[in-house]
C-alpha cells in the first residue's frame, strides 16, 4: 500500500462522522442516526417537529458546512501548492498575488455601492487583482519571479488602500459585514455557497491535476523549463489561471482563511515527498480533510463561533513545527 | 548535412552589440568547442544556438529549420542545453529531476518508458546510486552530473554544454569526456563552451574562437597559431609541436 | 459678560440718583462701589471648576463650560443637539454627512445642510492635524480609539471618550455632557422625560402575562449569527419591550453564535438591526431558518433607520416601543408610531424637526 493511500481514504468517513458533530444539545448523535436510518431505509419524510429540526440541522446546516469546509481547504491547499512550485518560493500563499485584497475590496464594493452579490463581486475582483499582478510582471514575453512577487505586493497595497477609502467614505452601518468577511468564516455556509463554488473548484482542481507534473519542471527554473520544451511564461499562466480560480471561488464563499494555503502544502510535502505528481492530488484531499477536521473542532470546542482562521493557525501551527523539526532535508541549499 | 547553421547573427544586451554578423556551420555528428575570453559572448552564442535567446538579426537553422520558428517541444527534441550551474528550492529526488528531461515527450505525466529512459541516463552518467537522494543535498559536481543525466534523458540530437567542467573534479572530468566520446559514437553533435585553453587543446574537436564580437578563427587544431592566440586571448605563448602534439605554454599577458 | 454684570448695579444707581434721596444715594453708592471692588472676586469664586468623568474613567476639568466641541461620534452629537448646544459644535463625524442620518441633521443645523461644518474624522479614522487646527476645547470620540486619544492628549487637547454599552450609559453620557456644556438643567429635563415615557410604557408591558412573553433574537448587520447577549443595550431593549433575549445566558456584548444554537433557542421573534444586504424576507425564505418559530410566524422585523431607532441616545425608548408593538401587536394597537415619533422628536430636539417633513 502506498503511503498516501490513507489520505484518499480519509475524507469520506470523516465527512460521515462530521454529520454527527455539532454544538446543539437538542440534537444528539442518536437523533442524527435515527434520521439517517429512516431516510435511507424507509425514505419517510421527517414527520415529527423534532425530526424536522434534525433534518434542517443535518441537511441544511451541517452538510453544506462540511462540504464548504472540505472544498475551501482543498482549493486553498491545491492553489498554494501550485503557486509555491510555480513561484519557486515556499513562503507563497494564494493571497500573495493580490487575490485576498482584491476580493476584500470587491466584497466591500458590493456591500456599499455595487448592485452585485458580495460573493460574485469578491470573485471577480480577486481574479482581476491577480490578472493585474500578472500583467504588471509581464515583460518581453517573460514573467520574472521577483517582478511577480513585487507586483503582487503593489497590487495588494493598492486594493487595500481602495478598501480603506471605501471604509472612510461610506456609511459604517453598510460595511459592518466586511470585518467578519475578512477574518474568514465557515459558519454562514449554505447550499447556495456550495453551489456557487463547486464548479470553479472542480474545473480548476482538475486542470491543475492534469498539468501537475509540469509543476516539477517549472519549479526547476525558467531556463530549465524552456530547454526541455515548455514555454515558461505560458506554463505559468496555465498554472496561475486555475490556481487563482479555485482560490477566488473559496475566498468568495468563506472569506479570507489564513494558514491553509501556506502551511498545508508543506505538511503534505514533508509527509509524502516533493513530487508534485503526488503532492497536487493529496493537496486536494488532505487540504479538505485538514480544514474539515479543524472546523469540527471549532464547532464543538466553543460556545460560540470563532473565525476559523484562528483555529487553522492554532492547530496547523504546532503540527507544522513538529513536521519541520522532524524533517531531514530542507528547502534551498 | 549541417546540424547547425547560422547566418548574419547579431545580438546585444541593452543596445551594446555583443555579437556581430556571425556566420558558421556545424556539421552533424561533430564535436565543437567554443573558445574565447570572459565576456566575449561564448555563452550568449550558445544560448542563441539553443533558442533561449532570440537573435536581433540573422538566423539559426537546426537541421535546416529556423530554431526560432519551431515549437518549444520540437526544439527540445533536437537541442539540449546544459547551464553552468543550477539550484532548486524544492528538494526533489535525483530521479524526479532527471525525469523532467523527458518533458518534450510528456503531456500529462511520465510513463514507464520515461522512467526507464531516466534510469538509463543515470546509469550512463554513473549516478544511479544517487537516484533517491535529495538533489539539494548534492555537491555542485554531483548536481552537474544530474543535469547531464537530465539532458541525456531528453534525447536531443545536439547537446550544448556551457562550461561543463566548472564543478567537476579530475575523476569526473575524465568520466565526462569518456561520456562525450560515447555520445559522439552514438551520432550526437556536441558543442561546448570551455574557457580553459589547455583542456580544450587536449580534446579531439573542432574549434571556434570568438573575439571582438565575431569569429576570429575556426577549424581544427591548426588554428592554434601564436597570432590567433594572441588575438583571441591576449597572451603570448610558446607552441611546441614537435611530438605531433600541441603543447601550449602561456608566457605572459600582453600589454594593451 | 462678567464686566456687564458688574456694571449693571452702577447704571441702576445712576438712575436712582435722579430720584433725589441723598442718604440712600450715598449708601447705595458706597455699596455699589464695594460691589464693584469685590465683584471680580465673587465672579472668580462662583466660576467653579467643571469636573466630568468620561467613559474611560478619566476625569477632565474645565474652568468654564466648553464652547468649541469637536464631536466625532454621532450618538454624542445627537445628545449635544438635544441639550441645545449645537452652536458650540465646531466639527462633526464624516458619517453625519452620509447615510440616513444626514437629512435629520440637515434639518437641525444649517451648517450641516450646507456641509460647511468641518469633518476631521469618524469612529475609525481621525485627522489629528485638522482636529488640532480647530483648537477645540474638547474632542468627543469613541473611547476605543486609543491611538487617536493618545496623540490628541499629547498635544494638550482634552478628550472625552464615550462608550455606550447599556441604556444606563446613555443617562450618564447626557449628564456628563450637560455638565461639560453648562446645560445640566436641560440634561435632567430630557432624562426625566425619557424615564417618564419608559415608566408609563412599562406599566402597560407589565400587563402582558409572563406566559405570553416572547423569546427574541437580535441580529446585527455584520452577519445573521451576530448578536448581543446579557450585558448589552440590546438586552435592555428586548427586556424593556417585554421580551426575553434568547442568549441572555451568556454575558457577551457581541458574539457570533452558531446556527444550530439559534435553532435550539427557537426564538418567537427576530429583530434585525438596519441591514443593507439582508431583509426579513431573506431570513424567512432561508431553509436554515425554516424550523424557527419566528420564521414560521413571519415575526421577523428590521429596525428601519438608525437615527430614529438607535440604542445609544435617549431615542432608545422609541425602539423599545417599536419592538413591543411588533412582539405584541394586540396589546399596543392604540400606539401610533408616527405620533410617538413626532412627540419624541419635539421633546428632544426643541421642535426643530417639526414640519421638516421627516
Amino acid at each position: 500500500m502506498k503511503k498516501e493511500t490513507l489520505f484518499y481514504l480519509l475524507p469520506l468517513p470523516l465527512a460521515f462522522i462530521s454529520i454527527f458533530i455539532g454544538p446543539s444539545e437538542t440534537i444528539t448523535p442518536s437523533d442524527v442516526y435515527n434520521w439517517l436510518y429512516s431516510k435511507i431505509f424507509h425514505g419517510t419524510p421527517a414527520d415529527s417537529e423534532h425530526m424536522q429540526i434534525v433534518e434542517t440541522v443535518v441537511f441544511d446546516i451541517r452538510l453544506p458546512r462540511i462540504i464548504t469546509a472540505f472544498l475551501v481547504g482543498a482549493a486553498l491547499t491545491t492553489s498554494g501548492a501550485s503557486l509555491q512550485a510555480m513561484i519557486r518560493n515556499p513562503l507563497v500563499d494564494p493571497y500573495l498575488l493580490g487575490l485576498s485584497s482584491g476580493a476584500a475590496f470587491g466584497a466591500a464594493l458590493a456591500m456599499t455601492s455595487l448592485n452585485l452579490p458580495v460573493q460574485l463581486s469578491a470573485f471577480i475582483f480577486g481574479l482581476f487583482a491577480v490578472g493585474l499582478t500578472y500583467f504588471l510582471a509581464f515583460r518581453r514575453g517573460e514573467i520574472s519571479i521577483i517582478s511577480m512577487i513585487l507586483s503582487g505586493v503593489i497590487v495588494s497595497g493598492i486594493f487595500t488602500s481602495f478598501l480603506t477609502i471605501i471604509q472612510f467614505l461610506t456609511d459604517p452601518f453598510k460595511l459592518q459585514g466586511i470585518i467578519y468577511w475578512i477574518m474568514g468564516n465557515l459558519h454562514n455556509s449554505s447550499w447556495n455557497g456550495v453551489k456557487s463554488m463547486t464548479l470553479p473548484i472542480i474545473i480548476g482542481a482538475l486542470w491543475l491535476f492534469l498539468i501537475r507534473w509540469r509543476l516539477n519542471v517549472i519549479s526547476l527554473g525558467d531556463l530549465e523549463t524552456r530547454t526541455v520544451g515548455y514555454n515558461p511564461a505560458l506554463l505559468k499562466l496555465m498554472i496561475l489561471i486555475p490556481a487563482t480560480l479555485i482560490a477566488s471561488a473559496s475566498v468568495a464563499v468563506a472569506g479570507i482563511i489564513g494558514m491553509v494555503g501556506l502551511a498545508v502544502p508543506h505538511m503534505i510535502r514533508m509527509m509524502i515527498g516533493y513530487d508534485n505528481k503526488r503532492v497536487i492530488p493529496v493537496s486536494f484531499v488532505f487540504g479538505g480533510t485538514f480544514l474539515l477536521l479543524v472546523d469540527n473542532l471549532s464547532r464543538t470546542v466553543s460556545q460560540f463561533e470563532i473565525p476559523i482562521g484562528i483555529f487553522t493557525t492554532l492547530i496547523g501551527g504546532p503540527f507544522f513545527i513538529y513536521l519541520l523539526k522532524r524533517l531531514r532535508h530542507g528547502y534551498g541549499d | 548535412m549541417n546540424a547547425l547553421y547560422a547566418k548574419g547573427l547579431s545580438f546585444g544586451y541593452n543596445g551594446n552589440r555583443l555579437l556581430r554578423d556571425i556566420y558558421f556551420e556545424i556539421k552533424d555528428r561533430s564535436f565543437v568547442v567554443l573558445l574565447g575570453r570572459n565576456g566575449c559572448g561564448k555563452s550568449t552564442l550558445l544560448k542563441l544556438m539553443a533558442g533561449i535567446l532570440k537573435p536581433q538579426s540573422g538566423m539559426i537553422r537546426v537541421y535546416g529549420e529556423d530554431i526560432n520558428a519551431m515549437s518549444f517541444s520540437k526544439r527540445a527534441k533536437l537541442v539540449g542545453f546544459l547551464a553552468q550551474s543550477h539550484n532548486t528550492v524544492f528538494p526533489y529526488s535525483v530521479q524526479e529531476v532527471v525525469i523532467t528531461g523527458r518533458a518534450p515527450y510528456i503531456f500529462y505525466s511520465h510513463t514507464k518508458k520515461d522512467r526507464q529512459k531516466a534510469i538509463e541516463a543515470m546509469e550512463r552518467v554513473g549516478i544511479i546510486s544517487l537516484k533517491d537522494k535529495s538533489y539539494n543535498q548534492l555537491s555542485g559536481g554531483e548536481r552537474q552530473l544530474v543535469m547531464i543525466a537530465r539532458v541525456l534523458a531528453q534525447e536531443p540530437k545536439i547537446i550544448l554544454f556551457d562550461e561543463p567542467l566548472t564543478f567537476l573534479d579530475i575523476y569526473n572530468q575524465i568520466q565526462f569526456f569518456s561520456l562525450i566520446r560515447n555520445l559522439l559514437s552514438d551520432n550526437m553533435t556536441i558543442i561546448m563552451v570551455i574557457h580553459d585553453l589547455i583542456t580544450a587543446l587536449k580534446l579531439d574537436a573542432d574549434y571556434i574562437m570568438l573575439s571582438g564580437g565575431g569569429i576570429a578563427a575556426s577549424g581544427s587544431k591548426d588554428i592554434f597559431t601564436r597570432e590567433n592566440i594572441r588575438k583571441v586571448f591576449n597572451i603570448d605563448c610558446d607552441i611546441d609541436d614537435k611530438s605531433g602534439e600541441y603543447v601550449l605554454t602561456p608566457l605572459q599577458a600582453c600589454r594593451t | 459678560m462678567a464686566f456687564f454684570a458688574a456694571m449693571s448695579p452702577f447704571i441702576m444707581i445712576k438712575e436712582s440718583l435722579n430720584l433725589g434721596n441723598t442718604i440712600i444715594m450715598k449708601y447705595l453708592i458706597s455699596i455699589s462701589l464695594f460691589l464693584i471692588l469685590i465683584c471680580p472676586a465673587i465672579s472668580y469664586s462662583t466660576a467653579k471648576e467643571i469636573k466630568v468623568t468620561d467613559f474611560r474613567g478619566k476625569e477632565l476639568s474645565f474652568n468654564k463650560p466648553v464652547i468649541r466641541i469637536v464631536c466625532l461620534i454621532e450618538s454624542a452629537l445627537s445628545a449635544i443637539y438635544m441639550l441645545g448646544q449645537e452652536k458650540n459644535v465646531i466639527a462633526v463625524s464624516t458619517n453625519v454627512y452620509t447615510g440616513d442620518v444626514f437629512r435629520y441633521y440637515a434639518a437641525l443645523d444649517e451648517r450641516i445642510k450646507n456641509k460647511t461644518l468641518p469633518t476631521p474624522g469618524n469612529w475609525d479614522f481621525v485627522n489629528i492635524e485638522s482636529v488640532v487646527a480647530l483648537k477645540p476645547d474638547v474632542v468627543i470620540i469613541w473611547s476605543k480609539q486609543t491611538e487617536t486619544i493618545k496623540s490628541l492628549e499629547e498635544r494638550g487637547i482634552p478628550v472625552f471618550g464615550v462608550f455606550i454599552n447599556r441604556f444606563e450609559d446613555v443617562y450618564r453620557e447626557i449628564k456628563e455632557l450637560g455638565k461639560l456644556t453648562g446645560s445640566e438643567k436641560r440634561a435632567n429635563e430630557i432624562i426625566r422625560y425619557n424615564k417618564n415615557e419608559l415608566n408609563n410604557f412599562q406599566k402597560r408591558i407589565q400587563k402582558i402575562p409572563e406566559a405570553a412573553r416572547k423569546k427574541a433574537y437580535f441580529m446585527w448587520a455584520q452577519g445573521n449569527l451576530n448578536t448581543s447577549c446579557r450585558e448589552s443595550s440590546v438586552n435592555d431593549l428586548l427586556l424593556l419591550a417585554g421580551c426575553r433575549n434568547v442568549c441572555s445566558s451568556l454575558p457577551d456584548e457581541h458574539i457570533v453564535v452558531s446556527m444550530e444554537r439559534i435553532i435550539k433557542w427557537n426564538p418567537d421573534i427576530i429583530i434585525m438591526w438596519q441591514n443593507a444586504k439582508t431583509d426579513p424576507a431573506d431570513i424567512i425564505s432561508d431553509v436554515r431558518w425554516r424550523t424557527i418559530n419566528a420564521v414560521k410566524q413571519r415575526m421577523v422585523y428590521e429596525l428601519p433607520e438608525v437615527f430614529l431607532y438607535d440604542l445609544w441616545t435617549l431615542k432608545f425608548q422609541y425602539a423599545v416601543k417599536m419592538v413591543a408593538k411588533w412582539a405584541y401587536p394586540e396589546h399596543f394597537k392604540d400606539i401610533d408610531m408616527g405620533v410617538e415619533r413626532d412627540r419624541m422628536l419635539n421633546a428632544l430636539y426643541y421642535n426643530k424637526l417639526k414640519g421638516s417633513g421627516l
